[in-house]
């Protein structure tokens, strides 16, 4: 009985209301807001941000890319094509004669980075990439090998180059973010 | 002649007057309520235009005037472009019973003219109950007239809430007619000088505390605002009633909710809080300042009226949205018999105690 009069009592005061109202009105108060007014400042991004893909270079210039398919065939939403080549004059090594990417169905999920056996894929933490034709956001080699330019400017050693075991740990532990020098 | 031609100089002056506050005073709650909002929820509001964004309004309406006017296929061409003009006309056309200050005459070339009220006329809120139901009549037609389902739904939405809402509102303000003795909202306001306690909110000899709490709430609802914004919703209806319309059309039912919104505010403070009559005579300019009592005066009263739109805001920040069925339960069976009981008491308290 006194627990139905009480929830009575709250109904016509319009208890609850006036507690929501007064949690409003105490924000109101301690105003501080947690918004960025974001072209004029923006977020510190995290280390494991995911943004841009890139294909990355070794530190003579060379790509990393090796051409093996496994970006492509890792990718969820088939953003990736590869189109595989021998290296000219060198019949035990490939490359990837024609790369590319079509960011418009990337998901940023990070599974190519995850796949490249070799490090050739890297994410930038560009993300400011609108545009006013969606074509342009079908990418070739040419412009993903310059977004990782940018993006990754101390490159790693060439793969045959750096030592037995930092090779193997490269290869193995891919969660490890990729090297800078 | 002379003399008529001298009033009618002055009403137009004053009509001028008001509605060019009024237009301000919608154009600065138009970035109070993002700012306000914003505030209450860790935002900022707008932030772009001009220092602090104060000059959004200005934009907005630019905006909103340059924009392409935009007439459905299949729409009553006609009753599309009569409906943001039904809409606006009656919000804007209740201002000129309110009294914003004193109930004093000046002398103006010989006539005797009252500065604070455009026209005291003696059935004022009779008139402005019967203009603000014209204005339902805007919101139905631009619904029906935008031949799109949407508009429809929202337009079928605000007939029924707004004939529910706006008997509780007539109901709501009974108890004060019989306690006032009037109609005329400048004697209504005069018949709550003095003291706060004398105001009809807390008057003897029977508060009108609940009429007010009714009031309030159906006039919020009576607006269409949160959280009785059903007519647009627009999670549910895109945008309700105004989905189809764009440009000058659109900024006419933005005006006409804003200026509804003060309108109510404003019936709301010259029925229930004393109008322009300070909460304590000596807090009024007195003595020695006593002939700039006017001043004082609307300066009461323009703080009670943000103080409701100020409330306003508040409850949009706070609240969610009824459900359909809520509305209407709430409207019918809480809010309606609370005002038939109020006006059944006030009467009684009326003629067992009657007001010196």
């Amino acid at each position: 009985m006194a627990k139905s009069l009480k929830s009575w009592l709250k109904t016509i005061t319009f208890y609850e209301i006036l507690v929501g109202m007064k949690a409003t009105l105490k924000h109101l108060l301690h105003y501080k807001p947690i918004t960025l007014q974001y072209p004029h400042e923006k977020r510190t991004l995290p280390d494991s941000y995911r943004g841009m893909l890139a294909l990355l270079r070794y530190d003579d210039g060379t790509e990393k890319c090796v051409g093996c398919d496994l970006c492509e065939a890792a990718c969820p939403s088939r953003v990736i094509k590869v189109v595989s080549a021998e290296v000219p004059g060198e019949p035990t090594k490939r490359y990837a004669k024609e790369y590319y990417m079509d960011m418009t169905r990337c998901l940023f999920c990070g599974l190519c980075v995850d796949a490249c056996p070799v490090d050739a894929l890297g994410m930038t933490r560009e993300y400011e990439w609108a545009v006013y034709d969606k074509r342009q956001l079908y990418l070739n080699k040419q412009q993903l090998l310059a977004i990782g330019d940018r993006s990754f400017p101390v490159r790693e050693k060439k793969l045959e180059l750096q030592h037995l075991n930092v090779a193997f740990f490269n290869v193995a532990f891919k969660h490890l973010p990729p090297k800078e020098g | 002649m002379v003399e008529v031609g001298i009033k009618m100089a002055f009403s137009l002056a004053q009509i001028a007057v008001v509605m060019g506050i009024v237009l301000l005073t919608v154009m600065f709650l138009t970035l109070a309520e993002r700012k306000v909002i914003g505030w209450m929820q860790d935002r900022m509001g707008p932030m772009e235009v001009g220092p602090y964004g104060i000059l959004q309004p200005i934009a907005d309406g630019l905006k909103l005037f340059f924009k392409e006017d935009i007439i459905p296929a299949g729409a009553n061409k006609f009753i599309f472009s009569l409906a943001p003009i039904l809409a606006l006309v009656p919000a804007l056309i209740g201002f000129a019973v309110i009294p914003f200050g004193p109930n004093m005459t000046v002398e103006l070339f010989g006539v005797q003219v009252k500065p604070f009220v455009i026209s005291d006329i003696n059935i004022g809120i009779l008139y402005i109950l019967a203009f603000t139901s014209i204005g339902a009549y805007g919101i139905i037609l631009g619904g029906w007239s935008s031949n799109s389902k949407y508009s429809l739904l929202g337009g079928l939405r605000a007939a029924a809430q707004v004939i529910s809402y706006e008997l509780n509102v007539g109901l709501a303000i009974v108890g004060v007619l019989l306690l006032a003795g009037s109609l005329s909202l400048v004697k209504i306001t005069d018949a709550q000088t003095g003291w706060f306690w004398n105001w009809f909110i807390f008057a003897p000899p029977f508060p009108q505390i609940f009429a007010f709490v009714v009031y309030i709430i159906s006039s919020v609802a009576e607006t269409n605002r949160l959280p009785f914004d059903l007519p647009e919703a627009e999670s549910e209806l895109v945008a309700g009633f105004f989905t189809e319309y764009s440009g000058m059309r659109f900024a006419f039912f933005f005006l006409a909710e804003y200026a509804n919104m003060i309108l109510v505010s404003c019936i709301a403070t010259s029925l229930f809080l004393g109008g322009w009559n300070a909460p304590a005579p000596f807090l009024q300019f007195h003595g020695s300042l006593a002939h700039l009592a006017w001043l004082s005066g609307t300066i009461w009263f323009a703080a009670k009226v943000y103080f409701f739109l100020f409330l306003f805001f508040w409850l949009r920040a706070t609240l969610p949205r009824l459900r359909y069925d809520q509305l209407m339960r709430f409207g019918w069976k809480v809010m309606l018999p609370i005002a038939l009981g109020n006006i059944l008491i006030t009467s009684i308290a009326a003629y067992l105690f009657p007001r010196g």
